[in-house]
């Protein structure tokens, strides 16, 4: 209906090659952005930096962590040490006086180094072995956090992040670290959408596939699987760093847990492995659901007048979570970003009923 | 699965239906707003129930008597799962509705709403959780415990031990048994000095978070024969250690754990195996303070009260009551400064810090809140479980506070330095 695709005919390879080749499709993006562009100035606070600003911020994370579950196919239950790693580094850089733009790097170099060594177990390790060394990343990098006072930050083991400028401009108030959660996040999503089309993306999916189909296909797996944790821990560093500094303010080794993990993880597998659109969809649902529901039975309960139990009243909407959770799944396994392209087929090709192919 | 008609619609109709909640506005009338964001879910689950229909009991009673200087207490109540996005969010809708007061009751949200309530002047109540350097007002100066802090009760532990011991521990051995976690290791720099000070030697075991099997640990120190033990942890940690300490037949009436210790968690390990072992006591158990005895009359005993009856006058209800009490003594104090408000952070900033000499009709321990000092005074009392309740051993007593308070200057000049 929208798309309009009778008689586009494209005329030089770029226009085919380009990475939205329907009109509306880049318009929609154009949309999306410039909605997020102008949405401290559009919404109310409480939005901005209560939900667009976590939001991107997880998501820049479930992206990354898709980079190695969902193109490279290597399970990572450690994903929140990676980032607490990447915070843990570029706040103390910047508490040295490191300007926060080096130190971000550096803190994404760090987790990358540390994430990659532990990545090592993926050579010799598949699934849920695998599984189970990242695991033992988690926790032995939690142990060595909260540890070493050194790091965590003596006896209070907060560590609290100073006033940093960011290219000049200070990190102070809605609007830059808004800005700065939206530039990561645009910059690691324009990283992932251009990713499978290259060679090192293309070597990922082979890699995903069957490593030792793609071994004798010529592709080097030791050095691709490490590539895979390299670029992932990488970016998960960089966004535990802007998770530190936008958002948390003041880090302590129990934002960094197994529940963190667990949580960017759920992200994906409900948004979708291997998408690019998965996380955003992922992220808000895990992030959302929670406080939404929450937030609509109170609303509920006040209006009509129920008084319940604070216990039940805390617990129903878990239980309402969980369901929407499984529901997803269960109607479509391949995740939210599946269900978006139902819906975008379906009106690709209305009034017609069929859109498959 | 392909999309077809029938369920496109309908998806998109239970889409839409949850979008855009309104938030609640309320007429102007004289209402001052706290914000209770509380873990009822995740990890402090019981402890979060009974503290907060403690707190929701007394705000009832203060607004059925007609509020308190001409105010009218409405506190919104919601649950954020110790999970800081849903912590942050509840922040700032309390923010935008006007509340000037947020009471998180959980160490990891206080520490990330620390610096956004310094800077949006919003009066966090950190009670038995957060930072425990917040006692010192100059440098926090919207963030208030408004209750004896992790340091000062171990430096009243030790200070009990002492008395036990006629006055001196030269010699003696201390063993300290904590959940390895910033939290269960914050007590450390004070039982060092104090071991140097006192000339007793401490040995500290951790345990592994979250504590359900700690049966490597208690042989340990029941081979070290200690003469006394401080136990420190939350929520099923302490369970666990109490039974174990029993298991290893070390002397309950030696035996002392924090504030953390309840009627709930005696039920667990046995209410008679746990006979004699000591807790610090922040305020009156039990239901004999008029406060809570005014509760029952008028809250509860009207249908009106939050949750049980039988979890009215426990541990943990009576910490909630005594923080309400507070609260509301803050509003009363703000409210004769400024009887017309208006109503916002830095209005009842000033009452909570102008809080003086305030025993909530015997509820709390004298308690005196300053511009410098938002421990209120560093009171509390050594209580022992006699089988059915705490009994209180002492009476309202400190100690060590010159230790304490050193090392939170010596925690709360490094915020100033890096915090800003």
């Amino acid at each position: 209906m929208f798309y309009r695709r009778a008689g586009i005919r494209h005329t030089r390879y770029q226009d085919e090659r380009q990475l939205f080749p329907l009109g509306f499709d880049r318009g929609l993006i154009i949309a999306v952005i410039a909605i997020l562009l102008a949405a401290p100035f559009l919404f109310d606070r409480l939005y901005v930096s209560g939900y667009l600003l976590p939001w991107l911020i997880w998501t820049s994370a479930a992206l990354g962590l898709n980079l190695l579950m969902g193109w490279s196919g290597q399970i990572h239950l450690g994903y929140g040490a990676v980032m607490g790693i990447g915070a843990y580094g570029s706040v103390h850089l910047v508490r040295l006086g490191v300007p926060l733009e080096i130190a971000m790097i550096a803190g994404g170099l760090l987790s990358a180094t540390i994430g990659t060594m532990f990545g090592g177990a993926a050579l010799r390790m598949k699934g849920i072995y695998l599984a189970m060394a990242t695991l033992a990343m988690q926790y032995v990098v939690d142990f060595v956090i909260s540890h070493s006072s050194v790091i965590s930050g003596g006896s209070l083991a907060t560590l609290q992040v100073p006033a940093v400028r960011f290219l000049g401009i200070p990190l102070q108030g809605d609007l830059p670290t808004y800005y700065l959660a939206f530039g990561v996040c645009f910059v690691i999503t324009l990283f992932m959408l251009n990713v499978r089309r290259t060679s090192f993306g293309r070597a990922l999916a082979a890699l995903r596939e069957k490593d030792y189909a793609a071994q004798i296909l010529g592709i080097s797996t030791f050095r691709y699987k490490l590539l895979a944790f390299w670029v992932s821990s990488f970016i998960g560093g960089v966004v535990g760093s802007v998770l530190a500094v936008t958002y948390l303010r003041a880090i302590s080794p129990d934002q960094f847990h197994i529940e963190l993990s667990i949580q960017i993880l759920a992200m994906i597998i409900v948004g979708g492995l291997g998408s690019v659109l998965g996380p955003f969809f992922g992220t808000a649902l895990i992030l959302f659901a929670p406080i939404l529901l929450n937030n609509l039975l109170g609303f509920t309960a006040g209006t009509l007048g129920w008084s319940l139990p604070i216990d039940l009243r805390a617990h129903l909407p878990l239980m309402a979570y969980g369901a929407l959770v499984i529901g997803f799944l269960l109607y479509e396994p391949l995740g939210l970003a599946k269900i978006y392209a139902n819906f975008r087929n379906y009106l690709l090709v209305w009034p017609f009923r069929h859109a498959q192919r | 699965m392909s999309l077809d008609r029938r369920s496109f619609i309908a998806g998109s109709a239970a889409l839409a239906a949850p979008l855009a909640l309104p938030v609640q506005v309320f007429a102007q009338e004289k209402i001052v707003r706290f914000s209770l964001p509380q873990d009822f879910t995740r990890i402090y689950t019981f402890v979060t129930s009974e503290y907060n229909q403690g707190q929701r009991d007394y705000f009832t009673l203060v607004n059925d008597r007609g509020g308190v200087g001409g105010y009218k207490i409405v506190a919104d109540i919601t649950d954020h799962a110790n999970d800081l996005p849903r912590a942050i969010e509840a922040y700032e809708r309390g923010k935008r509705e006007g509340a000037v007061l947020i009471d998180p009751l959980s160490t990891p949200v206080a520490r990330a709403l620390v610096p956004r309530a310094l800077e949006d002047k919003i009066n966090m109540i950190t009670a038995y959780s957060g930072r425990s350097d917040a006692a010192d007002g100059s440098a926090f100066p919207y963030v208030l415990p408004l209750s004896i802090n992790y340091w000062t009760q171990a430096g009243l532990i030790i200070e009990q031990f002492k008395k036990t011991e006629k006055g001196s521990l030269k010699g003696k051995k201390i063993v300290f048994v904590h959940i390895d976690t910033p939290f269960g290791k914050e007590p450390l720099p004070i039982l060092n000095v104090l071991a140097k000070k006192e000339g007793y030697e401490l040995t500290a075991f951790p345990y592994t978070p979250p504590g359900n099997d700690q049966s490597a640990i208690w042989p340990q120190v029941r081979r070290a024969r200690p003469d006394f033990v401080i136990f420190w942890g939350a929520g099923v940690g302490q369970t666990v250690a109490l039974t174990e300490a029993i298991r290893n037949g070390l002397p309950m009436d030696r035996v002392s754990g924090s504030v953390w210790l309840s009627e709930s968690d005696m039920d667990v390990v046995g209410r008679e195996a746990a006979k004699g072992v000591m807790k610090v006591e922040p305020c009156v158990g039990g239901r004999e303070p008029k406060v809570i005895k005014d509760i029952l009359a008028d809250v509860v005993g009207k249908g009106k009260g939050a949750g049980p009856e039988n979890k009215v006058g426990t541990a943990y209800y009576n910490y909630g009551v005594q923080m309400a009490t507070l609260m509301v003594e803050g509003v009363r104090k703000a409210a004769e400064k400024a009887p017309n408000g208006p109503v916002t952070g830095p209005w009842l900033n000033e009452g909570l810090r102008s809080i003086s000499n305030f025993t909530a009709e015997g509820l709390l321990p004298p308690t005196t809140i300053t511009k410098d000092d938002h421990q209120g005074g560093g009171m509390g009392r050594i209580a022992r479980w006699d089988g059915a309740k705490f009994v209180p051993i002492t009476d309202w007593f400190s100690a060590n506070q010159d230790v304490v308070w050193e090392e939170i200057r010596k925690n709360s000049d490094e915020f100033k330095k890096t915090g800003k």
